[in-house]
C-alpha cells in the first residue's frame, strides 16, 4: 500500500504520513472541493440540458440527450451578448489600469518614505475599504448625476476603481516593504535619482507583487461592476456581463440553460486573462539581492 | 587624489549622540580601517563620509573641498555594502554597469569598463548570470565591481566580509589587499573584526563610544596601545590586566610590585607625574602570548580551569586569587596540560604595559622601527 505514495520515500520526516492518513487528507480535500464546485457543476449540467428537462419531475441530475445547443442559441436570444462581455472586460481592465497607475507609486511611497500623517492616511484607507460600495450608492448616484456622468462607462469605472485602491495600496505596500532599503542606498551611491531607482530597480523587483495586485483588482472590478452598472447605467450598449445576463430573464420564462451557458462563456475571457497574468507570478525575485 | 579630512564630525540621532567629535586625516592611497565594538559609531561615521547620513556638526573635506552637503556621486566615492545590495533582477554585467548607465555612458565604453572590472575580480565567466546564482564570495566581488567601475577616488567598505565563512573571508582579505595595491585608491574599511583590521590596514582607527580611541599602524596599536580599551581590543585572546603598586619611577622606567613580586618595566613617565605615582595603584597589562611556562620575572602557580587545544597553540584560562577575571595564557601547541594539574607560569617586565588609574598608557620604551631584524640576504 505504501508504494502507492511514492513521496513517502523522499519527503522529510515531518511530511511523512501513514497511508490511511493520506487517504483521509485527499478525501477531505475532495469533500471541500465538491462543496465549492457543486454549483458550478450543476450550472454546467443545466447548460447542457434542454429547457423542458429542467422542470421535469422527478428532477434528473444527469442530462438526457445532453447537447451544447444552448451555447449556440444563446447568441441568437441575446444578440448583444458579445458586446456585454466586451463591456465587462473593458470596465475591469480600465479600472485595473487606473488602480495600478495610482497605487504603485503610492504603495512605494508608503513603504519607503516616512512622512507626517502617514499612519493616519493608511488608517483612513483601511476605514474607507470597510464601507462596501452599496452603502455609498445613493451619495455616489447624486454626485454622478450632478456631474452629468450617469449612463457612461466613466460612472461604472471610476467608483469601482476608487473602492479597490485602499486594499491594493495595503497589499502592495506590504510587498514593497520587503524590498531591502540597501538597494535604494546603493542606487543613490551610484548617482541614481529617486525616479531612476524606482523605475529601474524597484519596479522590476516588485513585479510579482504588482501582478498579484492586478489580478486582485481585476477580479474585484469584475465582481463589483454589477451593482454600479445596475444603479448608474441604463443604456443597453454599456451594460456589462452581469447585468447583461438579465436579458435571459424573458417576460414569460427564464431561459435557464442559455443563462448558464452564457455565464460560462462570459467568465471565460476573464479566466484566460488571469491565467495569463499568473504565469508571470514568479517568486524569489529578490534572491541574491542581500545576504540573508 | 583621494585625500579625506574629518574635522570634529558629530552625529546625533534625536537625543542620542552617536559620533561625538571625530577628527582624522586620511592620505591619498591609504588603506584605513575603522574598528570598534558594535555601537561605537563606526558604521555611522562611514555612512556620513558616504553621504548617506546627514552630518550634525563638523566638516567632511575631500581634496580640500567641503562635501557635507554634496550627493555621494559628487564626492567621488563608491561604497560596498555589508549586505552586497545587488540588484537581483539584473545580470552581473548590468549590476556592474549600473553606475555607468546612470551617467549615460556610451555603450562601448560601458562594455570596456565592465570587462576590465570583471577581469580584475575574476568574474568574466559570470557576467550573464543573476546574483541569485552566485556564491557569497562572488556576490561580494560583484558588489566591489560596481564600486570600481566608476573609478572613484575613495572606496568605502562597510563590513563587507562579515557574512562570509572563515575560509572565504581569508581569501577575500587577500584579494582586497591586492585590489588596493592594484588600484592605488584610498580605501576606508569598517569592521568589528580585529584580524581584518590588523591584516589589511595601513592605519587602524579604533573607535569607542563615538570617540577615536587611537589611530596608528597595526603593529603600533599592538605594541603601544594608548589606553586599556585599545589594549584589550587589539590582540586575541585579549590582554590580561593585573593590579600593581608603583615602587619607584626613574628615567629608565618604573618599578612595580605585582603579585608580591617586584619587576622593572621600561616605560616613559613624564617628570611631573613621577612623585605622585609612588605608592599608587596602576594596571599592568600582559598579553597571553607573552606568558611563558616556568620561571619569569613574575611567576605564579595556577590551575587552568579551561584549556583550548588549537593545534597551533594551547590556550589556558586560570583564575587568580583575589580577581574575578580569568588569567589567559597562550603556550606552544604541542604543550599538553593535564586536567586540573597545577602549572607554573611567568612573564617578564619587557613585555608588560602599564596603565594609570584612568586607563591611559605610559608609553613603552620600544622602537618599532628596529623591532625586526633585517631580512637575510
Amino acid at each position: 500500500m505504501a508504494k502507492l505514495f511514492r513521496f513517502e520515500k523522499t519527503s522529510t520526516m515531518i511530511d511523512r504520513y501513514k497511508w490511511w492518513e493520506v487517504i483521509g487528507i485527499y478525501a477531505g480535500i475532495a469533500v471541500f472541493l465538491f462543496f465549492m464546485l457543486a454549483p458550478f457543476i450543476e450550472g454546467f449540467l443545466v447548460s447542457l440540458k434542454p429547457l423542458s428537462q429542467l422542470f421535469s419531475t422527478p428532477y434528473s441530475f444527469w442530462p438526457e440527450n445532453g447537447s451544447f445547443t444552448a451555447y449556440r442559441t444563446m447568441w441568437e436570444s441575446v444578440p448583444k451578448f458579445g458586446w456585454y462581455i466586451f463591456n465587462s472586460l473593458l470596465i475591469s481592465s480600465v479600472a485595473t489600469m487606473i488602480v495600478l497607475v495610482l497605487v504603485v507609486p503610492a504603495a512605494y511611497a508608503f513603504a519607503r518614505f516616512k512622512f507626517k500623517g502617514m499612519a493616519l492616511v493608511l488608517g483612513a484607507f483601511l476605514a474607507v475599504s470597510m464601507f462596501s460600495g452599496a452603502v455609498l450608492l445613493i451619495p455616489l448616484f447624486r454626485l454622478l448625476r450632478t456631474l452629468g456622468l450617469l449612463n457612461t462607462y466613466f460612472a461604472m469605472i471610476v467608483p469601482g476603481a476608487a473602492f479597490l485602491i485602499p486594499s491594493a495600496i495595503w497589499l502592495l505596500r506590504t510587498y514593497m516593504m520587503r524590498i531591502p532599503a540597501e538597494l535604494n542606498e546603493a542606487a543613490y551611491m551610484d548617482g541614481a535619482s529617486q525616479f531612476y531607482t524606482f523605475r529601474r530597480v524597484i519596479l522590476p523587483i516588485a513585479r510579482p507583487g504588482i501582478i498579484v495586485v492586478a489580478i486582485m483588482t481585476f477580479i474585484g472590478a469584475y465582481a463589483q461592476q454589477f451593482i454600479f452598472a445596475l444603479t448608474f447605467n441604463s443604456k443597453t450598449e454599456y451594460m456589462p456581463l452581469p447585468v447583461g445576463l438579465y436579458a435571459y430573464f424573458g417576460k414569460q420564462e427564464v431561459i435557464w440553460n442559455e443563462l448558464m451557458a452564457a455565464s460560462f462563456v462570459g467568465i471565460a475571457p476573464a479566466l484566460v486573462i488571469i491565467f495569463f497574468l499568473q504565469r508571470y507570478l514568479v517568486g524569489g525575485l529578490t534572491a541574491g539581492a542581500i545576504k540573508q | 587624489m583621494g585625500q579625506l579630512s574629518l574635522k570634529s564630525v558629530t552625529k546625533n540621532f534625536g537625543d542620542v549622540e552617536v559620533v561625538k567629535g571625530v577628527s582624522l586625516d586620511v592620505q591619498d592611497g591609504e588603506f584605513v580601517v575603522f574598528v570598534g565594538p558594535s555601537g561605537c559609531g563606526k558604521s555611522t561615521l562611514l555612512r556620513m563620509i558616504a553621504g548617506l547620513e546627514h552630518t550634525t556638526g563638523g566638516d567632511i573635506v575631500i581634496d580640500d573641498k567641503r562635501v557635507n552637503d554634496l550627493a555621494p556621486v559628487k564626492r567621488g566615492i563608491a561604497m560596498v555594502f555589508q549586505s552586497y545590495a545587488l540588484y537581483p533582477h539584473m545580470s552581473v554585467f548590468e549590476n556592474i554597469a549600473f553606475p555607468l548607465r546612470v551617467e549615460r555612458a556610451r555603450e562601448d565604453e560601458i562594455r570596456k569598463k565592465v570587462q576590465s572590472a570583471a577581469e580584475i575580480l575574476h568574474l568574466e565567466s559570470r557576467l550573464q548570470q543573476k546574483p541569485g546564482n552566485l556564491s557569497g564570495g562572488q556576490r561580494q566581488r560583484v558588489a566591489i565591481g560596481r564600486a570600481i567601475v566608476r573609478e572613484p577616488e575613495i572606496f568605502l567598505f562597510d563590513e563587507p566580509l562579515s557574512n562570509l565563512d572563515a575560509a572565504l573571508r581569508a581569501d577575500m582579505r587577500i584579494e582586497l589587499t591586492r585590489l588596493h595595491k592594484q588600484l592605488g585608491a584610498t580605501m576606508i574599511y569598517v569592521t568589528h573584526d580585529q584580524v581584518e583590521a590588523m591584516t589589511m590596514a595601513d592605519r587602524i582607527v579604533v573607535l569607542n563610544g563615538g570617540y577615536i580611541s587611537q589611530v596608528g599602524a597595526p603593529l603600533e596599536l599592538y605594541h603601544k596601545p594608548q589606553n586599556t580599551f585599545v589594549a584589550g581590543f587589539i590582540g586575541n585572546p585579549r590582554m590580561n590586566m593585573l593590579p600593581a603598586t608603583v615602587e619607584a619611577v626613574t628615567d629608565s622606567g618604573m618599578r612595580v610590585t605585582c603579585l608580591e613580586q617586584s619587576l622593572e618595566i621600561a616605560v616613559d613617565v613624564p617628570q611631573d607625574q613621577r612623585a605622585g605615582l609612588i605608592g599608587a595603584t596602576v594596571t599592568l597589562g600582559i598579553r597571553p602570548e607573552h606568558v611563558v611556562l616556568g620561571q619569569g620575572q613574575v611567576s605564579m602557580t595556577v590551575t587552568p580551569g579551561v584549556v583550548e587545544q588549537l593545534g597551533q597553540q594551547t590556550i589556558g584560562y586560570a583564575s587568580l586569587p583575589g580577581s574575578d577575571d580569568s588569567f589567559c595564557f597562550v603556550l606552544n601547541g604541542t604543550q599538553i596540560l593535564g586536567d586540573g594539574a597545577e602549572i607554573k607560569i611567568g612573564f617578564s617586565g619587557a613585555d608588560c604595559h602599564v596603565f594609570d588609574s584612568d586607563g591611559n598608557a605610559f608609553e613603552r620604551q620600544i622602537d618599532l622601527s628596529n623591532m625586526t631584524a633585517a631580512l637575510p640576504e
